[in-house]
């Protein structure tokens, strides 16, 4: 998924969700204490339509006041609506077992509900942008162009706690994508009732979640969830209320918190620097990779592997997030990043290392440059350098800019243009270098590395290799089911694409936070919804 | 009077329907799409999202059908805010904007009267070069310097205000501030020279021969025929604020229009940028007829039949 | 009453002399002659404030434009290991001036942290470990050619729309002040932000922006002159002698239009300096790894609470540049203003 540093867009699953450790010190009072939460937002919340939810905000909400089939939980998935599922029909038929649950209004949450959400979804009367993490299930991309009636997708209830769900081919990760809002149901009476203006604002909708929302009228910056007594786990949930406020400027953030009106924000760099040995300072790396691309169709010599080689050694990572980043980031060892998804208790960044294609080494760098300079017979490049207007954004070029300067005969125009524009010229092809960045939809290597084959339209740079598609498309097909062979042939695709340099990864980035140490129990996740509040108490 | 405000709301409707159609068409030059998932999205599925916000017909029928919007008062579907009409976006967050623009506006006209009458009065003297002061300081330093600065000594060092948020009359004390420094400013200048103006004209010279006391000649006729004159700035003042209020509404985190504005920018949500451009619009064509009515109705000498 | 008038002899009088004629002349101005700008200058040095506001801005000019001559480092030379510096001059040692910070609670010493050795900063680093002095001086150069650029676009489209509307009179004159009126009644930074949406943000971009959308308080003003002008008697003999249009604006028109032009120019330089700080703050203006005032304002307020330097010397800066302006402008406004000679 693009990312874009006001609107992280929301993805799938989350692998290893990270349960805040709670080593403060014991208050004696316990279970006295309001249960109340404080939390920060940095942008409004754009709808609770989970059909058309684009923003991670929104999902991070809509997590803690629906359910899915499953549910994210620590390193896992665990049982949401669905008590049980079976996979059969070699990976290609997944049927979920769901308990009798209830929507807030005392209605029965039934399979029905899951059909009927999934149908609205890819049906093209909604336009729902989403509509594409449907395609693996059966017809989804013909229902989504209109050529097919919504009734024919895969998903069949059968009886009203039984849901069927038939793939295009196996994907083992579907466990994850269950859990994401998308995925979720929706209460048909609701939806029905109030058509185009369904969950426009918190009372024109149905939760079957831990909390019910409150106080938000659809285009407001305050807002609250409150605890739902009807849902079916409701003794777990401790907090009785998390009331939220939108504040999109981070000193202002910072300020609020300072003055206790928030339990929690997020830092930017130099706030980070200040707080980094404060009890209530946290980091937590996202699944997430920002790398640059360089654009081989339009600039020929890009397929010199010398020159592309040149460039990733001449930016120093390690500086880049420690001293202009400095905000927990850390330098990447490849494109896939590290803590996202492991084998046999490998994590898949450490074994797919490739030292050289991440280094930096000026010296070195030099000598590709030269070496690649005269191949391609050119004494000096001038190039453009393309990115996104937020300020981190522009932190980036410009220290990438000033790092590949050092290159004898590179001269490099920076070029920061809304997140749109950069999305439709990098598609179009209109750059010569682009800093694009990547966030996990859900935690599979296969996230990442689908991009690089040389048909996808995410591949922007057009970086070519016949060994790699042929991996891709392996672990698609005849490894599908295969937990092993399949994260090797993925291994080998990433150390192909690294040793042949087709893109420069700059960095993977984390959440710098600040949490009252009060708080216990909120649960983080590297891919969206990130935040999850359904175990969290105040102690 | 009644042909005058015929022919003015004449005048409002021609330049709302340019402002409509002009900002229409700028739109359709903005790079890139509404759509925030474009890169994985099918050409089919593009196609339909573009249906149903009717953005794949030609574009005068598009032009057509958002004109006829307009009239109705409809402007569309915002994209950021999905299935969310602009005309409820811009009516919920119009609220905060209006109280602390309206409380900027009169602290900053009341103040700033105050302040340039006092100039004034004491001309030449320590007490005018103090007002000078306060008045080239307040058009000089710009709003977005003055609310980070309010927000942090005022706010987080000294506690007098809430820092941020939205709720109750000290939430919008801070904000009021950062923007009715610029109007006070304006106001005090403007106020000055027309005081100094009346106060060395022929009729005070006449008050002042007839042994009339200086409280009585300030009262009576100088702050009354200064006053009037004042009434004419108040529109350009009204625009300051609405610019102020971008920044400003983003640094206090306030649910207002004016941080929507710049949000939606940066956000290619044309149906909002349409609908706001066209609201602040229609604002300062109000604001403006008001004046001119006021302005002839206190001052005589003002005729508006024409 | 016996008739005693003195009798005049033709001796009491003499012819006069061409000497004795001078003499008489009622017509003579003791002081020295002086133009219309020496007079205004004459009155213009009397107004101390006014004054130092030309100082100051004469002094900003010459370190803006001058600035390859006063940076202390290259304004967009990057070196990350010195990042957020505070400013440090040496032999200063005053908390601000010293090289120290607050970090955590406690007062340490950035530069030593840092290994900077003798390098120093007189007002800090930022983000990058950029200059943060030679970076303002930069800045304050890209802002004050913005500003002087676009108030002179501004000025010729107000200038000969004014004069256009005012010397042709007619319907024409109807149907151009009725354009105006519909420009009024649209708030400007509007303007400016939809167009700096559509073109290509830059330089080149704030600067269409801003002449696009400013020019008509000049061009109202220009017109009411004109107006005035035009039905006085040179410009009748001129016409009267077959002057040309075109002859009569520029050698007639223009000199004594020429003081409203320049006390409107000291109004609208400050206003382009905010619009383009403006919109620089809010994301839309020059491009990195240029700097204007705006962005640095902007870059600097992110962490007034730790590095406040970052913020208050740009803001200093550009506050400055507006007080002067504005205090130039009306010392201006006094000097060429008939109504004010002594």
């Amino acid at each position: 998924m693009k990312l874009n540093s006001f609107a992280k867009l929301s993805g799938v699953a989350l692998l290893s969700a990270l349960v805040l450790a709670g080593c403060g010190s014991k208050s004696s009072s316990t279970g006295t204490k309001k249960q109340t939460l404080n939390w920060m937002v940095p942008s409004s919340i754009s709808t609770m339509d989970t059909s058309k939810m684009t923003d991670l905000y929104s999902s991070q909400v809509a997590n803690a006041t629906n359910e899915g089939l499953l549910r994210m939980g620590n390193s896992k998935v665990t049982p949401g609506v669905a008590k049980s599922y079976k996979i059969s029909n070699g990976g290609k038929t997944w049927t979920f077992n769901l308990r009798h649950s209830k929507w807030n209004d005392g209605k029965p949450v039934t399979a029905e509900d899951f059909v009927f959400a999934w149908q609205r979804t890819v049906s093209p009367k909604t336009a729902s942008q989403y509509a594409y993490i449907f395609g693996n299930v059966k017809n989804a991309t013909q229902i989504s162009a209109g050529k097919m009636s919504p009734s024919k997708l895969g998903v069949k209830a059968d009886g009203n706690y039984k849901l069927v769900v038939t793939l295009n081919k196996p994907q083992s990760f579907f466990k994850y994508m269950v859990a994401q809002g998308y995925y979720f149901p929706q209460e048909k009476s609701i939806v029905q009732k109030y058509g185009s203006n369904y969950a426009t604002n918190a009372t024109k909708n149905g939760y079957n979640g831990p909390f019910i929302l409150k106080g938000w009228n659809g285009t407001n910056d305050t807002f609250k969830l409150v605890k739902n007594p009807k849902y079916w786990d409701a003794k777990k949930v401790k907090l009785s209320t998390v009331n939220f406020q939108t504040i999109k400027d981070p000193s202002t953030a910072l300020n609020s918190y300072q003055s206790n009106k928030l339990d929690f924000t997020t830092l930017n760099g130099t706030q980070v620097k200040q707080y980094k040995n404060n009890k209530d300072y946290h980091d937590y790396l996202e699944a997430s990779s920002f790398y640059l691309e360089m654009n081989e169709k339009k600039d020929p010599m890009f397929k010199n592997k010398n020159i592309r080689r040149a460039l990733s050694l001449a930016i120093d990572k390690k500086q880049f997030v420690d001293k202009v980043l400095a905000d927990g980031s850390i330098a990447p060892k490849g494109y896939v990043p590290a803590k996202m998804s492991s084998h046999n208790g490998k994590d898949f960044a450490d074994q797919a290392y490739v030292k050289d294609a991440v280094e930096y080494n000026l010296a070195q760098a030099k000598k590709y440059w030269a070496k690649g300079l005269k191949e391609t017979g050119k004494k000096s490049v001038s190039l453009t350098l393309l990115s996104d207007d937020t300020d981190g954004a522009k932190k980036n070029t410009e220290f990438v800019q000033s790092q590949l300067t050092k290159l004898p005969g590179l001269k490099i125009t920076n070029q920061n243009v809304p997140f749109k524009t950069r999305l439709s010229r990098s598609q179009n092809g209109q750059f010569d270098l682009v800093i694009t960045a990547w966030i996990a939809d859900y935690p599979d290597p296969s996230n990442f590395l689908d991009l690089f084959t040389s048909t996808n339209s995410q591949n922007n740079g057009k970086w070519k290799n016949a060994q790699y598609d042929a991996l891709i498309k392996k672990s698609e097909s005849t490894d599908a089911n295969n937990e092993t062979a399949r994260w090797n042939d993925m291994v080998q695709a990433e150390k192909i694409l690294m040793n042949d340099q087709g893109i420069v990864p700059l960095y993977q980035q984390a959440q710098s936070t600040l949490m009252q140490s009060k708080v216990k129990g909120v649960q983080f996740f590297p891919t969206s919804p990130q935040w999850a509040w359904d175990k969290a108490s105040i102690k | 009077m009644a042909k005058y405000l015929a022919k003015r709301i004449f005048y409002i409707i021609l330049t709302l329907f340019i402002v409509t159609t002009a900002t229409f068409f700028l739109m359709k030059f903005m790079p890139g799409t509404p759509l925030t998932n474009q890169a994985k999205l099918t050409p089919g599925q593009i196609h339909q999202i573009y249906k149903q916000y009717g953005l794949d017909k030609p574009l005068w029928q598009q032009y057509l059908v958002y004109l006829g919007g307009v009239v109705h008062g409809n402007f569309g579907t915002s994209f950021q805010f999905s299935n969310q009409p602009v005309s409820y976006l811009i009516g919920s967050r119009m609220g905060p904007s209006l109280t602390i623009g309206g409380e900027a506006m009169v602290v900053g006209v009341l103040a700033g009267l105050v302040v340039g009458a006092i100039g004034a009065i004491k001309a030449n003297t320590w007490v005018d070069t103090t007002a000078t002061i306060i008045s080239i300081l307040g058009v000089s330093i710009p709003s977005f310097v003055l609310a980070v600065l309010l927000q942090y000594y005022l706010g987080l060092k000294l506690r007098w205000f809430p820092i941020a948020d939205w709720g109750g009359f000290m939430y919008t004390v801070l904000p009021t501030l950062a923007l009715a420094a610029s109007p006070l400013a304006e106001t005090a200048r403007f106020m000055r020279t027309q005081m100094v103006d009346v106060l060395s004209s022929d009729y005070i010279e006449l008050a002042k021969a007839k042994g009339m006391g200086k409280v009585g000649i300030i009262y009576h006729h100088a702050l009354r025929n200064s006053l009037i004159p004042v009434v004419t700035i108040v529109g350009p003042l009204a625009v300051g604020i609405m610019t102020g209020s971008m920044v400003v509404e983003n640094i206090f985190s306030i649910p207002g229009i004016g941080e929507q504005f710049v949000k939606s920018v940066l956000t290619n949500d044309y149906p909002t940028i349409m609908g706001l451009t066209i609201v602040y619009c229609a604002m300062l064509c109000v604001v403006l007829l008001i004046t001119d009515i006021v302005y002839g109705i206190i001052d005589p000498r003002i005729r508006i039949n024409k | 009453m016996a008739d005693n008038a003195k009798h005049i002899s033709a001796g009491d009088f003499k012819p006069i002399s061409a000497e004795d004629r001078g003499n008489l002349d009622s017509e003579k101005i003791s002081a020295p002659s002086l133009t219309f700008l020496q007079d205004s200058w004459r009155r213009f040095r009397k107004n101390k404030a006014a004054m130092i506001a030309l100082i100051i801005l004469i002094i900003l000019f010459i370190l803006a434009f001058g600035s390859n001559l006063f940076e202390t480092h290259a304004p967009n030379a990057t070196n990350p290991n010195l990042a957020n510096l505070p400013p440090k001059i040496p032999g200063i040692d005053i908390n601000g001036f010293n090289g120290t910070l607050d970090q955590s609670g406690q007062r340490i010493n950035a530069y030593a942290q840092a290994h900077a050795g003798s390098k120093y900063f007189i007002l800090g680093t930022d983000y990058l470990g950029r200059d943060l002095f030679s970076r303002i001086l930069y800045g304050t150069r890209i802002s004050l050619t913005i500003a002087l650029v676009a108030s002179f676009f501004d000025l010729a489209v107000g200038v000969v729309y004014g004069v256009i509307s005012g010397w042709i009179g007619g319907w024409v004159d109807t149907f151009m002040q009725r354009i105006i009126e519909i420009l009024l009644s649209i708030p400007n930074l509007v303007v400016i932000i939809l167009l700096m949406v559509i073109l290509k943000p830059g330089m080149e971009s704030i600067i269409i922006a801003i002449a696009l959308t400013s020019w008509i308080n000049m061009a109202r003003l220009i017109r009411a002159q004109t107006l005035e002008l035009k039905n006085q008697e040179f410009v009748l003999a001129a016409r009267t002698l077959g002057e040309s249009s075109i002859k009569i604006g520029f050698k007639h028109l223009l000199p004594n239009l020429s003081s409203i032009i320049i006390i409107n120019l000291m109004f609208t330089i400050p206003t382009a300096i905010f619009f383009e700080a403006f919109l620089s703050y809010i994301g839309i203006g020059v491009s990195a790894p240029q700097a204007s005032l705006g962005t640095l304002i902007n870059d600097g307020q992110k962490n007034f609470q730790f590095l406040p330097y970052q913020m208050w010397y740009p803001a200093i800066v550009l506050s400055l540049l507006m007080i002067a302006f504005n205090i130039l402008g009306d010392g201006m406004r006094d000097a060429f203003d008939p109504k004010s000679r002594e």
